[in-house]
């Protein structure tokens, strides 16, 4: 997995490319919260390249989200595809998260 | 170091694996099972669903069942076919209750970090059943059309 970050109007947009699994989890926690102890709590998640993700980083991601959005911040999701998309809607996380089709409307959302 | 078997019923051979308490070794086994469901044509949706469960079934082993302890191990077992693959996983805990496992789709859950495993492998296998003592867990997934 490979994680990329680049900030669009101040807001940070996280790319995470493969596979979230397990052993991809310390470095979505590191890439999330270490973002947010820093003071940047404005994120978009783009998983537009993103193959499977497990329960574990769901937990990352559930908790950037609660630490975000306690900081008066967001986290979003942006272009998920069909079995993350499925694994979202299984897991009823879409009710949670915003889920965008793709990081434009998450941004234009923001 | 892993210790690995093979052995074969009527329903096909058995491969079983001791794996040490490491979730970095999960990696191996999962590309063999992954390979296998592959070589005899089970497509993508079925791959994405048994990688799940699986990685859902040894992850609890490891961290709930075995608590990380590097002296306990897991035991997985694994068969593919054309028709079905069947998959076994047995931890050295002290065992659980699933039936007491909290529902992490209820409103009141869906913030909590943790708890979805055994929910994704109930939805994404036909089968999930734990025996008896809450330490082993045995999934099937049907090939279908």
């Amino acid at each position: 997995m490979k994680i990329q970050t680049r900030s669009d109007g101040g807001i940070q947009i996280v790319t995470v490319i493969g596979s979230a699994d397990v052993s991809a989890s310390a470095a979505l926690r590191e890439a999330f919260l270490g973002a947010i102890q820093v003071g940047t709590t404005r994120i978009v998640c783009d998983l537009g390249q993103t193959d499977f993700i497990c329960s574990d980083t769901l937990g990352v991601l559930i908790t950037a989200y609660l630490k975000a959005t306690k900081r008066g911040g967001f986290l979003k999701l942006a272009n998920p595809q069909q079995h993350l998309k499925e694994v979202l809607e299984t897991t009823r996380l879409n009710c949670l998260f915003s889920v965008y089709p793709d990081v434009s409307c998450a941004l234009a959302d923001s | 170091m892993p210790t690995e078997a093979s052995k074969t019923d009527d329903l096909g051979a058995w491969t079983e694996k001791i794996l040490p308490t490491d979730l970095a070794g999960i990696r191996e086994s999962e590309r063999d099972l992954l390979a296998r469901l592959a070589a005899v044509g089970y497509d993508e949706d079925h791959r994405f669903a048994v990688r799940l469960a699986f990685e859902e079934a040894m992850v609890n082993a490891m961290k709930h069942g075995n608590k990380m302890d590097p002296s306990r191990s897991v035991t997985l077992s694994y068969r593919v076919s054309p028709e079905r693959v069947e998959i076994r996983v047995a931890d050295e805990g002290p065992g659980f209750d699933p039936g007491g496992v909290p529902d992490p789709t209820a409103d009141e859950n869906l913030n909590k970090p943790c708890g979805r495993g055994i929910m994704l492998m109930r939805c994404y296998m036909d089968e999930v059943a734990y025996s008896s003592s809450g330490k082993e867990v045995r999934m099937v997934k049907y090939r279908q059309p």
